[in-house]
């Protein structure tokens, strides 16, 4: 069972490097939604019995994040008409260095964390710790709003896999009320990019530092 | 009876505060009335053998009322009300509505507003309330200082005040909070056997300190005494400082003093007397003249109580209850003669216009009243006899001479600072005789000084006033022993019962037969000036064609012999163009007295702050990335500090 999740959570952090070393959009926003159809179906693999709740957050989870967000994004892109990351605060190269660094350096941490021996030979930690860190690299690194909504929503599956450390303790519930709270700050992020695109006729987010004071 | 009374005269200066705005006059009685009332108030407290307390359960900020008036305090308010009384008079024609007719109702509402508050410092006993009293006091302060706001001086100089005052009072917040939670309440009252409480003197030094305009604390006090009203500068100089050196009498009569407290407190009012004195000498602005001697005497008044504080930590030796004794004189002494001086500089200020010495001269001749009162209050606060401020000096050095002749520890510090206040007191006279002699003596330097005119019988009046207080003080000292040595008893309990020093009997004699001797030499000089008729003609001129009236001492050149032993301190900036050739053009000579500790210490400290902080706001450029990253290397961070935590 933990080869299963071992592999799938490699995946996801194979998924992490893609997501970082591309400059095309779609590409990006295809990894994110891959990223989040592995993560949907970890729970399921995570050997509790399946009742039908379990079962519905999967599927939801399946929805939400391999489905809905993505066409939501890619809907976005199409209206601003864009699909490249053109001039990165942190190039592609580096970012992916950055990015298999920040997975190194998660594996030898955790051997230092106080972690349940059940988690301890899983990839649950790094991989999280792992995902979160590509997450804040897309959010530093990219300047289009798209690249960051999906920065946003990679920082989430890292904090959804940290989640699932805690699934007997934490019911699936309040999972599902993350991602509903994230569902509804994608659509905002959807409304601003379609304002930032119609005001400035750009997406570049650096083009609104003069709302800082 | 202290207690109507002081209800009576709260709510007469609450209404004053409000009739000011519109109706001069009544405002005028009502002031009065209420400095009358707080006066009795305290006078019942000297009568009585203990104060007055009153604990109620009102509550106000969530603590209950504690009103406290004992001989400490009172003595404070009997100056208050005194010099509150007599600035309203004089500001009646000083700041009329004919003058001023959009700052005089202000000013009338502030200054009740500031007696008021000043009242209320007193009185309350309660930290908490003490705080809201303190910084009521310190903003009704401003806006009077800044009456005159259209100028652009007055408004620096007022948020100069505000500024210092507001750094002092930061100190009595720590002080204040560190206190209630020390003891558990936020109720003041003597705390002496709480050992613990010694450091946060230290505290409350360095808050009352920058009111009191002690030495390097002083910068607010030179600008904002020039820049203000002459009344408010009076005020300002005659009471409000003395509500630092409340706070410190105060406070170092009930909490226990660290070891070091009296040494400190003495070599810091050495350190003001003389340092004060040295730029009183340098300035020719006479306002500025007058509010460095300010420093001087909050100088002297520490002396004494750093003496009395030495005192205590030798066994309560009696010579520093004389020292205390003299520092609370003076504390009355130097409110009578300073704010006549201010009085008469506002006289001079309103007939001519300028505050420059040297633009002024022979003033004698067309304001005679305000020549002779300046007179008087010079020579009251160079401490000659036979006047007031010898009085006090001369029990300030009676405790100690004591002091030095008790052979202890604390002979090593009175003997060095008997000279440095003999020191101060000669070259404080220096200073008056130069004051005096460029705007009274010689003839006119400009034309305003020329034209100018005596001031009229509302501003005539509260000097005449207090010049007679000076005189009675002077001549008379045995009658306010009873007030003084209660107040000294207030702050130690230890001295009480003690008799009048055999001294100050002789003393009052020897002033009255001088006074007589005077008096008979100036009536025989008037006889004879009269018997003979006075024979008037020009100054011999070294056969120079065309002399002016501008050929005569500078108030630069008549202090330069004295001012050249503090040029280490003083730093004055001279720019001069030498005279060329046999038939020279032109020629200039410009000096100027910088306010050294401001703007050689804490301006450029202010300038190098600004520039880290300023250095530091480039962090905040609005950037949504770069805060994410400000973000995640601070998670970093804790992580680093979190995973080595544990690892050792």
């Amino acid at each position: 069972m933990n080869a299963n999740l071992n592999l799938l959570i490699g995946l996801a952090m194979g998924l992490n490097l893609l997501a970082l070393g591309t400059s095309r959009l779609p590409a990006l926003i295809r990894a994110m939604s891959a990223q989040g159809v592995i993560l949907g179906v970890i729970p399921v693999l995570l050997g509790h019995d399946l009742d039908w709740r379990v079962a519905l957050i999967a599927l939801a989870t399946l929805a939400g994040k391999g489905v809905v967000i993505p066409s939501l994004l890619r809907r976005a892109m199409r209206t601003a008409q864009i699909d490249r990351e053109l001039d990165p605060l942190i190039g592609f190269v580096p970012s992916l260095l950055l990015g298999a660094g920040g997975a190194i350096a998660a594996l030898a941490l955790v051997p230092l964390l106080p972690l349940l021996p059940e988690h301890a030979n899983t990839l649950l930690v790094p991989g999280a710790l792992a995902t979160v860190l590509t997450g804040f690299i897309l959010l530093i690194g990219r300047t289009k709003a798209i690249s960051q909504v999906c920065g946003y929503l990679i920082l989430e599956n890292g904090i959804y896999l940290f989640g699932l450390l805690l699934i007997k303790a934490m019911p699936l519930l309040v999972e599902a009320g993350v991602l509903l709270d994230l569902t509804v700050g994608v659509f905002i992020i959807g409304i601003i990019v379609d304002r930032i695109q119609r005001a400035f006729d750009s997406l570049d987010t650096r083009k609104l530092t003069a709302l800082r004071e | 009876m202290t207690g109507p009374l002081l209800v009576l005269a709260v709510l007469l200066f609450g209404t004053a505060v409000v009739v000011g705005q519109h109706w001069p006059r009544p405002w005028l009685v009502l002031t009065l009335a209420a400095c009358l009332a707080s006066i009795g108030a305290a006078l019942s407290v000297f009568a009585a053998a203990v104060g007055w307390e009153w604990k109620s359960h009102i509550l106000l900020g969530g603590e209950s009322l504690h009103l406290r008036l004992d001989g400490v305090s009172a003595l404070f308010m009997v100056l208050a009300a005194v010099v509150g009384g007599a600035g309203a008079v004089y500001s009646c024609e000083y700041w009329s509505d004919r003058h001023y007719p959009e700052s005089a109702p202000r000013g009338r509402s502030w200054w009740s507003a500031l007696v008021l508050s000043m009242v209320l410092v007193l009185i309350v006993s309660n930290g908490l309330h003490f705080l809201m009293a303190w910084e009521a006091f310190a903003i009704c302060g401003y806006f009077l200082i800044t009456l005159e706001n259209q100028k652009p001086a007055v408004r620096s100089a007022g948020w100069l005040y505000l500024a210092s005052s507001h750094a002092g009072t930061v100190c009595l917040f720590g002080f204040f909070t560190l206190l209630a939670v020390k003891t558990g309440t936020w109720d003041l009252g003597p705390l002496r056997e709480h050992a613990s409480l010694s450091p946060l003197f230290w505290l409350a030094l360095a808050g009352f300190g920058m009111k009191a305009g002690i030495f390097p604390l002083h910068i607010w006090l030179p600008s904002a005494h020039a820049n203000a009203p002459s009344h408010v500068s009076a005020i300002l100089s005659a009471v409000a400082i003395k509500m630092g050196v409340y706070g410190i009498v105060r406070f170092s009569g009930w909490l226990p003093m660290p070891a070091s407290a009296g040494w400190v407190v003495i070599g810091l009012g050495a350190t003001s007397a003389l340092l004060g004195v040295a730029f009183t000498l340098a300035q020719n602005d006479f306002k500025r003249l007058l509010a460095y001697c300010s420093v001087e005497n909050i100088g002297i008044i520490l002396v004494g109580l750093g003496a009395a504080l030495l005192a205590r930590s030798h066994g309560d030796a009696p010579w520093g209850r004389l020292a205390l004794a003299g520092a609370l004189l003076h504390v009355w002494n130097h409110g009578a003669f300073k704010a006549l001086l201010f009085f008469g500089a506002g006289s001079v200020l309103h007939a001519t216009g300028t505050r420059e010495m040297s633009r002024l001269g022979g003033l004698w001749r067309t304001m005679p009243w305000t020549a002779g009162l300046f007179a008087l209050g010079s020579v009251a606060v160079t401490g000659l006899p036979p006047l007031n401020g010898f009085v006090s000096e001369w029990i300030l050095y009676l405790g100690l001479f004591d002091a030095v002749t008790d052979k202890q520890a604390a002979a090593w510090a009175a003997l060095p600072v008997i000279i440095l206040l003999a020191m101060s007191g000669a070259l404080a006279l220096v200073a008056f005789t130069k004051a005096g002699s460029m705007i009274f003596l010689g003839a006119a330097r400009t034309k305003p000084a020329a034209q100018a005119h005596e001031c009229g019988l509302w501003m005539r009046a509260p000097m005449l006033l207090l010049a007679s207080l000076c005189i009675v003080l002077g001549l008379a000292p045995i009658f306010v022993w009873p007030a003084i040595s209660r107040a000294a008893d207030a702050w130690s309990l230890t001295w009480a019962g003690q008799t009048a020093p055999a001294p100050l009997l002789t003393l009052g004699w020897v002033h009255l037969g001088l006074a007589a001797l005077i008096i008979a030499a100036a009536a025989l000089l008037w006889k004879k000036a009269r018997s003979r008729p006075i024979r008037r003609a020009p100054t011999w001129d070294c056969g120079y064609a065309a002399p002016t009236a501008k050929m005569q001492y500078s108030s630069g050149s008549f202090a330069n012999l004295a001012t050249a032993w503090f040029f280490w301190i003083l730093r004055p900036s001279r720019t001069w163009r030498r005279p060329h050739g046999s038939f020279p053009a032109e020629a200039l000579l410009l000096d100027r007295v910088p306010e050294t500790v401001l703007e050689q210490a804490v301006l450029p400290l202010a300038a190098r702050i600004m520039q880290v902080s300023s250095a530091v706001r480039r962090l905040q450029h609005g950037r949504l990335s770069a805060y994410i990253l400000y973000v995640v290397a601070g998670l970093a961070g804790l992580a680093v500090l979190v995973l080595l935590e544990s690892a050792s």
